[in-house]
């Protein structure tokens, strides 16, 4: 997971979703962000094959 | 007094349900202030429900098994008439419920007396019910302390006998922790097995709503209650009404204690109260719940997006309206790279299969329900292995892996926590985990261990 710098990438992040990011709220999300790369790291530490689908899986509808 | 002892007063006529009704007003008015537990008091809804309950029997009809029994919900279960706060300033601009959400109607049609909207974390994102809004929930057994959250009002209302009966929200720990620091008995049940149709959603994929209680036979009567079909929640998978019993039999039953993840990041009293309750058992083999760390770290990006993604509009328009505990994360769930997300799904999945597993060879794992008793209000970090962590997320370090694929729990609160060593006496609770649909497996056990007198609710000393 490489180090990126939180404070360049919420901003843009923020901007590209219309999400205005007020400067008072800025050090709690900076926080916020730095624990989800810490987590996000702890997920990609398991290797997954393709054969690995995610858990939601979608349903047509009632098998007849 | 029991539950149903209450109720078959009622129904017998014995007791007035708006005797009790009128008693239990009296008592949260007066007592409420202190806890902080109700964000609003249905009194006139709760008054017209007792008056019908007793014109029932007076007309030789049995109003149902929670005749006259006074019950409160988390304030994001839809209430007719109500708006749905989910703990949060921003849905007083929502309209009132049209009707009752699905839970509320089987209790209020089994004969309960709805009392009112209890407190919790702004949309169930936090453990601790310090809502920003509505003021912290005080934990009955020491009102210096947090009761826990995000159901913290229904736990603590149930600890301080305002109701015997709430139900509550369980999206990552919200019963489990409230339950644990209050001690109380508390289920989460399979994901998918109780509708959530008419209740505030937070993550869809990990919402579970279920009951709390003092008593485990009050607990097993509003878990068989709040069964049913409901064609409204996507999510419900319904395998038919599958009651609980309680007939402590548990010869042959595989139990194991969950090392790993589970033993460690906690107090020496979370590890204490499993160890006491595995000897009770006479659970002597260890098993290994594989990748739990990593599957907390799923569940926590999951989390952190669905919420966000949810409430866009809001954090767009307004964000000074939220609580400052939940803004903060929210807004940084907005931000989470796709592929975090996605790969944290892919992970669940796999981390679903390895613990599925690990039921062919054991039937109930136990694990500690919170790191540690109930911190002070306002505390923002606490002592674990040396470090300074903060307390908020780590409450919900050993729900987490549990909830976010979908394995039922009952919370089981120590008899006699003073015994146990647990700093100023305090209440702690232990997980008893099940296969997905083993509930009436953890309910056997619990009543195996409320017979030994290992685990039951601790009394609350005086404040």
């Amino acid at each position: 997971m490489s180090d990126f710098d939180l404070a360049t990438y919420a901003p843009q992040v923020a901007a590209a979703l219309g999400l205005p990011l007020q400067e008072a709220h800025l050090p709690g999300v900076l926080m916020n962000l730095a624990l989800a790369r810490r987590m996000a790291a702890l997920v990609e530490s398991v290797p997954l094959t393709p054969q690995d689908e995610p858990a939601p899986v979608f349903v047509a509808g009632p098998a007849k | 007094m029991s539950v149903a002892a209450l109720a078959a007063a009622i129904r017998s006529g014995k007791r007035k349900a708006i005797e009790v009704t009128e008693e239990r007003l009296a008592d949260i008015a007066a007592r409420d202030p202190l806890h902080n537990c109700f964000t609003e008091v249905t009194a006139a809804r709760a008054r017209a429900e007792a008056a019908a309950v007793d014109a029932r029997v007076a007309a030789g009809i049995d109003p149902g098994p929670l005749a006259g029994v006074p019950v409160a919900v988390k304030n994001l279960f839809d209430l007719e008439g109500t708006a749905t706060l989910a703990g949060s300033k921003i849905e007083r601009d929502s309209p009132p419920a049209a009707r009752d959400g699905f839970l509320v109607r089987k209790l209020t049609e089994a004969g309960a007396v709805m009392l009112g909207a209890l407190n919790m974390d702004e949309y169930a994102y936090g453990f601790s019910t310090e809502n920003a809004h509505d003021g912290p929930t005080r934990n009955p057994h020491d009102t210096t302390r947090i009761a826990g959250g995000s159901s913290g009002g229904s736990a603590a209302a149930v600890a301080a006998g305002l109701v015997p009966i709430a139900l509550g929200s369980d999206t990552n720990g919200s019963i489990r922790v409230p339950a644990s620091l209050c001690g109380i008995w508390g289920v989460k049940p399979t994901y998918g097995r109780l509708s959530r149709h008419g209740s505030f959603p937070f993550v869809g994929a990990f919402d579970h709503l279920g009951p709390f209680a003092r008593e485990l036979s009050d607990l097993a009567l509003a878990y068989n209650i709040l069964q049913g079909e409901d064609a409204e929640d996507p999510a419900q998978a319904f395998p038919g009404i599958q009651p609980a019993r309680l007939d402590a039999e548990i010869g042959g039953l595989r139990i194991a204690v969950a090392d790993g993840h589970f033993a460690r990041g906690g107090h020496p009293e979370a590890f204490a109260a499993v160890a006491v309750v595995a000897r009770a058992l006479g659970a002597t083999r260890t098993v290994t719940i594989p990748h739990a760390a990593e599957g907390r770290a799923a569940a926590f990006l999951i989390t952190m997006a669905e919420g966000a993604n949810l409430h866009m509009a809001n954090l767009c328009a307004r964000p000074q309206d939220f609580d400052f505990a939940t803004r903060d994360r929210f807004l940084a769930g907005a931000l989470l790279p796709a592929h975090w997300v996605q790969q944290a799904q892919r992970l669940r999945a796999r981390y679903r299969a390895e613990v599925l597993k690990l039921f062919a060879e054991v039937d109930v794992i136990l694990a500690p329900a919170t790191p540690f008793v109930a911190p002070k209000i306002g505390q923002a970090l606490i002592e674990v292995d040396g470090e300074d962590i903060p307390v908020r997320p780590n409450l919900g370090i050993y729900t987490q892996p549990i909830s976010c694929i979908g394995l039922p729990v009952v919370a089981a609160p120590l008899a006699d926590p003073v015994a146990l060593g647990t700093p100023g006496g305090l209440p702690i609770g232990v997980q008893l985990i099940g296969a997905p649909w083993a509930e009436a497996t953890l309910f056997r056990v619990a009543a195996a261990l409320e017979k030994m007198g290992v685990c039951a609710a601790p009394p609350v000393r005086k404040n």
